[in-house]
């Protein structure tokens, strides 16, 4: 007994050391795969309360950018009311009808905080489950897909972006013929480009062939742009394509996006749910 | 007492500036200016370990629950509190530290300064950016990150001091 205690006298910085950096690495390594304890991040009260001061009073130094682009976007829109066009034949235009139903509502937020340098990267949302925002929606803005919830408060949430290690979003690269589909990643480098993988060497890609999302899992609708092919290159010993893409949205700059809500998704997963687990 | 006030408002002042200022810029590059490895350099030179790891610990946190970064400031800090005391006995005079000074480059000299201050941001900041990527096969893209960050933040550093000196020769 007196050896264990003159052990730890001896050690007992080195101890308090390593159980100081055992808490902060458990914290690391366990908020990355799944968030536990909210009240660590930006998601606190106390944080969030900072960090909105902090938005009053940089929110307005990309204004005029984002007003023009907010302008383009409501053009574009606006071109594809079926009031603003010619009827070639009456009858044809119709917006509630029997055919088509609403499959995705969106929720529009701010950024209220965000970081691109990071090797993970996460943003701020001011909305919330008050808003109806949960766990798993998809993310995304005017130019492209910016990521998933990873976390809801009542006010806040927290999204994982395309700028994180394993978004794993399903994505399709657009040919002329056919789509080929993969997986989009980043690689921590440059918050202009991301990575597409698993996909098969038997096509040639085309350079600045357009990058969009499948809509498999029923997080985002099909055909928001990702980006545009940048780059290929064979991945030596294997069958694979390493293509790197430049991404459609400036993640800098980002301040309005909208979040997803798919509103046949509890159908989906109940029906994919009844698939037998042997198979 | 005084020493402890200066200091609350210190950590007050460098937590605040690092969250709500240095965590917002991006300068590309892969550059992330960080200025809360001063706070632990300039703290007294009697102060112990044990507390000095707790006080980074608590930065630390304090940061990491800003930046989204979930316990890398936290590691990286303690880290840097553990190593201080090493590398100061390394560098330190023969007869030991004169308790009324301070860490500053100041009253300890610049070349003291740049030498002492360069080596535990350098650590504080290499083992920040390996936690953070966790790769080894890219130590290249680790380093260039550890390079340009740790050197812009040791300019930072030198001009936050010489405010700290200004406003010491106004009183």
């Amino acid at each position: 007994m007196r050896n264990l205690i003159a052990f730890l006298q001896r050690f007992r910085i080195f101890l308090v050391f390593a159980v100081l950096q055992i808490l902060a690495l458990t914290w690391y390594v366990t908020y990355l795969s799944f968030p536990r304890n909210q009240f660590l991040t930006t998601n606190n009260n106390i944080a969030i309360q900072f960090l909105e001061w902090e938005h009053d009073l940089t929110k307005h130094f990309n204004l005029s950018k984002n007003n023009s682009q907010l302008q383009w976007e409501n053009i574009y829109w606006r071109k594809r009311q079926p009031q603003f066009m010619y009827q070639l034949s009456r009858s044809k235009v119709k917006v509630n009808d029997t055919i088509y139903e609403q499959q995705y509502t969106y929720i529009p937020a701010e950024v209220i905080n965000s970081s691109i340098d990071r090797r993970n990267n996460y943003f701020t949302l001011n909305v919330g489950t008050a808003q109806g925002i949960k766990r798993g929606m998809g993310v995304f803005c005017q130019q492209g897909v910016v990521g998933v919830i990873h976390y809801a408060s009542k006010h806040y949430s927290l999204v994982k972006t395309v700028l994180t290690k394993d978004i794993n979003i399903d994505v399709n690269i657009h040919m002329k013929k056919t789509d080929l589909p993969g997986l989009l990643k980043w690689d921590g480098r440059d918050a202009r480009y991301g990575m597409i993988t698993g996909i098969n060497n038997d096509l040639r890609i085309k350079k600045w062939s357009k990058v969009e999302t499948r809509g498999g899992s029923g997080i985002f609708p099909k055909g928001i742009p990702v980006g545009k092919v940048s780059f290929t290159e064979p991945i030596e010993g294997q069958a694979l394509w390493k293509v790197e893409i430049r991404y459609a949205a400036d993640y800098r700059r980002l301040q309005r996006v909208y979040v997803i809500k798919n509103l046949h998704l509890e159908e989906q997963t109940a029906l994919e749910a009844r698939i037998p687990d042997d198979e | 007492m005084n020493v402890v006030y200066k200091h609350i408002i210190r950590f007050v002042v460098f937590a605040f500036l690092q969250a709500l200022v240095f965590n917002q810029l991006n300068i590309g590059f892969g550059i992330h200016l960080m200025i809360q490895p001063l706070f632990i350099m300039l703290l007294p030179f009697e102060l112990t370990v044990i507390p000095m790891m707790g006080i980074a610990f608590l930065m630390g946190l304090v940061i990491d629950i800003f930046s989204n970064t979930y316990g890398l400031n936290t590691s990286s800090l303690v880290l840097m509190a553990y190593l201080r005391p090493i590398v100061f006995k390394f560098y330190g005079p023969r007869e030991g530290y004169d308790p009324l000074k301070e860490p500053t480059s100041q009253d300890m000299g610049s070349n003291w300064f740049t030498v002492v201050y360069s080596i535990l941001l350098g650590l504080h900041t290499f083992w920040f950016f390996l936690l953070e990527i966790f790769e080894i096969g890219r130590l290249g893209f680790i380093l260039q990150k550890t390079l340009l960050s740790g050197g812009l933040s040791f300019l930072l550093a030198l001009l936050i001091q010489s405010f700290i000196l200004n406003s010491k020769q106004k009183k």
